[in-house]
């Protein structure tokens, strides 16, 4: 189990490098390269002597690899993400409230979507072709269909300025336990979020359950006796699991994009809003600095799902230390 | 005509539907899946709504001449008006012709979310391919990258390549072009990397045939159907992300017009009761896309042998 999570691990690390790698040299495509942000700092018409001795002093004429190192130095010894020059501000500085508040929304969303994306899918499959899985199906497929914000805003307007008037937006504020302390106007935004991943996880938790139906064991187990639901839960929904952990792992960083959406609508201070902020006044360093977080949480998300895999699925941790 | 094809033959009608057949009855491979495809009346209705869609948006202002670069300021009109025998579908707050305003939004959602499928597509497909095929050390470091591509958020990727890049409309095609690929290679990928066990291409890299010959004539051919299916839902997913950006105020900028931004706009109206300049276009929209999805669906049933066979 060890050799699995440490190999897990080190796989985990590598796909962040890659992606910091990404982040670090995108801003070399900018208008005025990386030089840049020194017109933010100098203002617009400082001339190019001043920029290169900026520059300098920045450590900005170094060699690629060599910023690149100093860049991971900066991440991972000083947990530093960059330095917003617009706001004259660290990007952590600026981020730093709302990362719990986004992490509990996405989080809240992700319980809610498992515990009625499973037994929905598993209910469907049992009961393939009734109408009560024609009418799932078919409210699945509109729901996938639908952009996030569109379902947002109707559900705004059908619960908040119609019946039975919900609140429009979560408390004002920057608190991190928000919404353990006031949950009545987070109902909304997590219903949305929920309602979209819960789409998507039941139709492919019908999938997987109507997979496992035809297997040999499930029939052994009907030819034994076991009742219906017996099968269903005992035989067939653990044998179920193991790709459905997978997707939901794989789901992550769609449920942290639509919390982005979905702050944007009932205006909840989060990391999303923060991202589109940073995004209309071209404050590249808190776009890329936010994504890389992003990216680490969703990253740990699906280390933790790939670990928990392991503990429900032995085939798959002896197969990690195998090899 | 080898036995390995006449299994797949019948394998691959309905076999409640079998006796239908007669013996000289064989038809070609297409063929039969165009006849599974047309028994599936809901996959038919989706392919008619499309082309009708299609024809409204593109053909539709050629009859129907409303002005769609001058607000209304410019025009004298009316912003918000209701729907008339004037402006069949109303006008929306900047007093365009929201009817003509649904057809030219439409050729830009359409016809960015085809280009940006396709774009997709060709990527995905090739990397997939490539991928899967060569193996090895190759393959790895591929989906290494790959992996890290997955990771990242996607609508945080497309602010961030926005930020820093400008945002023209070809731009925004390429952008959603070029980051979208990274399922559909996955899914390419284990075509290839099962198609690659198989006989016949062992058969063919025995006899010495070049990687690339074997791809172009032996995957490429072999992963089609699964290919078709994921560009189906590509262009699904571009249209859904074009809008996701016109909401954020990312997609197009106006004159220009697309059906995210007009969502947005349209929303901001809705608890004035404007139900006109919401309402129409979010149905014609979700239409699209679930018609998409439905014939992406069909069109996997189509392919796929097994499931008849439940």
């Amino acid at each position: 189990m060890l050799a699995y999570v440490i190999r897990r691990f080190f796989q985990s690390l590598i796909v962040l490098l890659i992606v910091m790698l990404f982040t670090f040299t995108l801003p070399y495509f900018q208008s005025g390269g990386i030089l840049a942000p020194a017109y933010s700092v100098l203002g617009t018409h400082a001339n190019p002597s001043t920029v290169a001795h900026w520059g300098l002093v920045n450590g900005m004429d170094h060699p690629y690899f060599v910023r690149f190192k100093n860049f991971l130095d900066q991440v991972f010894l000083h947990f530093n993400l960059g330095h917003s020059y617009k706001q004259n501000l660290s990007v952590w500085n600026i981020i730093s409230l709302y990362v719990p508040r986004t992490i509990w929304l996405a989080l809240s969303s992700l319980i809610f979507t498992i515990i009625i994306g499973i037994p929905l899918g598993i209910y469907q499959a049992s009961r393939r072709n009734t109408t009560f899985d024609y009418t799932a199906t078919g409210f699945a497929f509109v729901l996938y269909a639908m952009p996030l914000f569109l379902l947002c805003l109707l559900m705004l307007q059908a619960f908040s300025f119609g019946w039975p008037h919900l609140p429009s937006s979560p408390p004002d504020g920057v608190a991190p336990w928000a919404i353990f302390t006031d949950p009545i106007g987070f109902i909304l935004p997590v219903a949305c979020l929920t309602m979209v991943s819960v789409a998507t996880l039941s139709r492919f938790m019908r999938g997987t359950v109507l997979e496992v139906l035809v297997q040999d064991y499930v029939r052994t187990a009907k030819a034994k006796g076991c009742s219906g639901a017996r099968v269903l839960f005992r035989h067939a929904m653990r044998n179920a699991l193991g790709p459905i952990v997978t997707i939901l792992g794989l789901s992550l960083p769609g449920l942290i994009g639509g919390a982005l959406i979905v702050e944007s609508v009932f205006n909840y201070a989060g990391l999303g809003i923060q991202t589109v902020n940073a995004a209309t006044n071209v404050d590249i360093p808190t776009v890329l600095g936010i994504t890389l977080l992003a990216t680490i949480l969703t990253l740990a998300g699906n280390f933790l799902a790939d670990i928990m895999l392991g503990v429900v699925n032995p085939r798959i941790r002896i197969q990690g230390a195998a090899s | 005509m080898s036995i390995l094809d006449e299994q797949a033959l019948t394998l691959s009608i309905d076999p409640l539907r079998v006796e239908e057949l007669k013996a000289d009855d064989i038809v070609p491979m297409w063929r039969q899946r165009l006849r599974i495809f047309m028994h599936n009346k809901l996959a038919i209705a989706s392919v008619t709504y499309l082309i009708l869609v299609l024809i409204f948006c593109y053909v539709g202002p050629l009859f129907y001449h409303t002005n769609q670069t001058n607000q209304a300021i410019a025009l004298s009109a009316v912003w918000d008006a209701h729907p008339s025998a004037a402006h069949w579908l109303g006008t929306d707050s900047s007093g365009f012709d929201e009817l003509g305003r649904i057809m030219y939004g439409g050729e830009y959602s359409l016809t960015l979310g085809m280009l940006a499928g396709l774009i997709t597509i060709i990527v995905g497909t090739i990397y997939g391919m490539v991928s899967g095929f060569v193996g090895g050390v190759v393959d790895t470091v591929m989906m290494r990258i790959l992996d890290a591509f997955l990771s990242i958020p996607y609508l945080f990727l497309l602010i961030s390549l926005f930020t820093i890049f400008s945002r023209s409309t070809t731009f925004l095609i390429i952008i959603i072009g070029v980051t979208g690929w990274w399922a559909n290679a996955r899914i390419i990928r284990g075509d290839a990397l099962l198609i690659k066990k198989l006989e016949y291409t062992q058969a063919a890299t025995a006899m010495g045939a070049r990687k690339w010959h074997i791809i172009r004539r032996h995957v490429f051919p072999n992963s089609i159907s699964n290919i078709v299916t994921v560009a189906t839902f590509s262009v699904a997913d571009a249209i859904l992300f074009l809008s996701a950006l016109g909401f954020l105020g990312l997609g197009i900028l106006p004159p220009q017009t697309d059906w995210g931004t007009m969502l947005q706009n349209g929303t901001a109206q809705i608890s004035n009761g404007y139900w006109w300049e919401i309402y129409p276009l979010a149905l014609v929209f979700i239409l699209v896309v679930v018609s998409i999805n439905y014939i992406g669906d069909a069109l996997r049933d189509t392919f796929e042998v097994r499931l008849l066979e439940r």
